[in-house]
């Protein structure tokens, strides 16, 4: 992700997009040397950038610089560089194509993520755990059902992402405020060329969709479509970790930690959830810049303003490369999670009475009793704690006279869990591996993840 | 463990399936009886001896798998104890030494007609495949694999089941044109979760399991269940972890003695490696039978009963 919003890989796309300019100007017709495109050929990728620097302090201006210095480096193409064409020509549509190819490094990050999170869950599928809601013991659920709200999220983002990566048009050859105007001189007003210009440069870049109405560039309403998504990633990468961060602090659920790892330089015993903390440090840092995006896109004035480019340089590469490493650590830490069935086993069996009471009551009322009566006699004795709560019941002159006491198979866990097994079951084998053969259709696989330290 | 060893069950009830080396017994519609001989085969060809407390510890062994995987998938298991077993089935009451540590009384369940292999190294028939065509269950492998390599992650490698002879590798397509795409995720997704959840308990124990192969069932009710046995040396490769090397075959944690003894007597030209087999000294029968408990040992962490 890194290599991809380099200085060096923005320039070598500069001088793909002039080289399809030039291509497809002179296959519509124009007086374009075969020694031109052939040089520019030969210099995709060996720009020296301090000599484009050295133009760019005499300049003041970038893409005139990066020109200049091709222009030295293929003399016979000079006069055809850029013919037609504004900065935003380069700018704008190498922005388009780095976005695309980092929604689809993502794409492959949330793949290894939901492969990740996927063996927890599948093993886990049926393993009773407390479920929380205001984070106050609940009901029960499973620890593979609670994988598998996490991995849902990430499943939407991973749609989004591939809506995103499909639909993506290209700015393409639209000139100065976005009428084609200098194009159409140059080819003595023939709309037809000018209009297939447009498209076979759009095509030579790989993209099948061109955006048929632009500005001086495309509309900031795109990058605020991509910056939505990426906050998207961080939403749901903020939940899981927050959510192990709570679990750790249960001892139900803990992310890795390697053999020499320090929790704290003053508390030695100390194992700390760092990288679930890293994951939301940075997730709110992306879901942030979402909103420089929609501002930019509200704040652009007629056919363009520049008040959008010191922002985009920075928030556009800043998104990426923050949920880049928010997808690593969520990788990392999905891939070393470690289930404490223990203690998971014990929060249950201190829980289970409480659940219990529930069908201890609507037996109580089967057999005779006063609903409201009982619940108070359960209220009362439940508020002594867990601990023989349903002999104590049994033992009420209220319960003992009704003849009504637990039963064992009504203390089994795993009769309180529901459909879950069940609904792991479906996510994963139904709606998942659609999902996954999209992804992998779509993205790059994605490196094993190794989170820098 | 009362009773000695025991070649061949003979129970009162009625004899289902008499497989290389376990009985199939029916109990009623609902309810089979599996019993676990001491029986022992070594290059496909079953040997006269018994090994003692073989039976048991593949049925144990399974016993202990089906319930720490039991959040993985549920199982076909009702009891593997036998005074359980004679009270709920009376007629067994005379057969109770018989049936002591081997026995398992399981819910009766459809078999699903594939092997569901998973292969964590290569080695045995996916070698061969792969050395054949650089594929392993028909997909394609990374080049320049050795023998024993560890395959991360581990490959699903179905086969279907042969009455006769050895079962037949099968792609996952197969299973999908047979069963249906959401029953063949599932059993793969079952049989890769089941094989890793055991892959890493038995590593911490110093065995390597190399690979495995599960049997799946479905029940009158429509749930998928694990059946048979599971993760036992015999429908698995145990290798002994610490004299784990790749690149060449890998010694069985359990049947090493007796493979190398016979072996040696091929060697001597005194077998010809088919059936009848030669006779085995005690020495290497207890051999076998000492590996096969070790094995029970430091899997479950506790003596064979």
């Amino acid at each position: 992700m890194q290599a991809l919003w380099g200085e060096r890989r923005r320039i070598g796309l500069w001088r793909r997009l002039w080289l399809a300019l030039m291509q497809g100007e002179k296959d519509l017709g124009l007086a374009i040397p075969d020694a031109a495109l052939a040089q520019l050929r030969a210099h995709l990728d060996d720009a020296d950038l301090e000599k484009a620097a050295e133009y760019e302090r005499r300049l003041r201006h970038d893409v005139m610089a990066h020109i200049h210095h091709l222009g030295d480096q293929a003399p016979a193409a000079r006069p055809f560089i850029h013919l037609g064409a504004t900065s935003a020509f380069v700018t704008d549509n190498a922005d388009l194509v780095l976005m695309r190819e980092a929604m689809q490094l993502l794409l492959g990050r949330i793949g290894a993520v939901l492969v990740a999170l996927g063996k927890v869950a599948r093993r886990y599928r049926a393993l009773p755990c407390l479920a929380y809601t205001h984070f106050q013991p609940a009901q029960l659920t499973t620890v593979g059902k609670r994988m598998t709200l996490w991995m849902q999220d990430f499943a939407l983002d991973a749609e989004e992402l591939l809506n995103r990566i499909t639909t993506l048009r290209f700015r393409g050859v639209k000139g100065t405020t976005g009428t084609q105007a200098s194009f159409l001189e140059l080819f003595d007003g023939d709309h037809a060329k000018v209009a297939e210009l447009d498209i076979r440069v759009s095509r030579a870049m790989r993209f099948d969709h061109v955006l048929p109405i632009t500005g001086q560039t495309y509309t900031r309403k795109l990058d605020g479509q991509v910056l939505a998504v990426l906050s998207g990633i961080a939403q749901s990468a903020a939940k899981f970790a927050t959510d192990l961060r709570l679990l750790q602090h249960e001892g139900e659920l803990l992310e890795p930690f390697e053999s020499e790892q320090v929790g704290s330089s003053a508390m030695p015993y100390k194992r700390n959830p760092m990288r679930a903390e890293r994951m939301t440090s940075l997730a709110r840092f992306v879901i942030e810049l979402e909103g420089n995006a929609w501002h930019t896109a509200a704040a652009q004035w007629l056919e363009r303003t520049l008040d959008d480019s010191a922002n985009r340089r920075l928030v556009i590469p800043e998104a990426f490369l923050a949920a880049d490493a928010i997808l690593v650590l969520a990788t990392n830490v999905a891939a070393g999670l470690e289930v404490r069935e223990e203690t998971i086993g014990e929060h249950i069996a201190t829980a289970m009475p409480y659940l219990a009471t529930e069908r201890l009551l609507m037996r109580g009322v089967k057999a005779g009793g006063d609903r409201q009566q009982l619940h108070e006699v359960i209220r009362a004795q439940s508020l002594q704690g867990s601990n023989d709560l349903l002999d104590r019941l049994a033992h009420t002159p209220e319960f003992k006279q009704l003849g009504v006491r637990a039963r064992a198979a009504e203390l089994d866990p795993a009769a309180y869990v529901g459909r879950a097994p069940e609904q792991v079951d479906e996510f994963l084998d139904r709606v998942l591996p659609d999902l996954m053969r999209s992804i992998q259709a779509a993205a790059p696989a994605a490196a094993t993840a190794e989170v820098q330290v | 463990m009362t009773g000695g060893v025991l070649v061949q069950s003979k129970l009162p009830l009625p004899l289902l399936r008499r497989g290389k080396v376990r009985e199939v017994y029916e109990v009623d519609e609902n309810t089979l009886l599996l019993v676990a001989s001491d029986r022992v085969s070594a290059f496909d060809v079953v040997m006269r001896e018994a090994v003692p407390y073989k039976g048991a510890v593949l049925t144990q062994l399974s016993a202990f798998w089906f319930d720490r995987l039991k959040s993985v998938m549920p199982h076909h298991l009702l009891t593997a104890e036998a005074a359980e077993i004679v009270t709920r089935v009376p007629v067994l009451g005379p057969h109770r030494d018989e049936l002591h540590g081997r026995a398992m009384l399981t819910r009766r369940a459809t078999t699903v007609p594939f092997e569901c292999v998973v292969r964590g190294y290569i080695s045995g028939s996916a070698w061969a495949e792969y050395q054949q065509s650089g594929t392993l269950a028909g997909e394609p492998m990374p080049q320049g694999l050795v023998e024993s390599a560890q395959l991360d992650p581990p490959i699903f490698s179905p086969a279907t089941k042969a009455e006769q002879g050895h079962d037949e590798n099968v792609t996952f397509d197969d299973v999908v044109n047979a069963l249906g795409r959401l029953t063949a995720e599932r059993l793969r997704g079952a049989s890769l979760a089941l094989y890793e959840a055991g892959r890493d308990y038995a590593a911490k124990r110093g065995i390597i399991i190399a690979d495995t192969k599960f049997e799946f069932g479905t029940t009158p009710q429509g749930e998928l269940i694990v059946i048979d046995e599971i993760l036992t040396p015999d429908s698995s490769r145990f290798w002994p972890a610490d004299r784990y090397q790749a690149g060449h075959g890998q010694p069985s944690f359990d049947k090493q003695p007796l493979r190398d003894y016979l072996a040696g007597v091929k060697k001597q030209g005194a077998w010809n490696g088919e059936s009848p087999p030669p006779p085995l000294p005690p020495a290497v029968v207890n051999a076998t039978s000492e590996r096969y408990r070790d094995a029970y040992r430091r899997i479950t962490g506790s003596e064979l009963e």
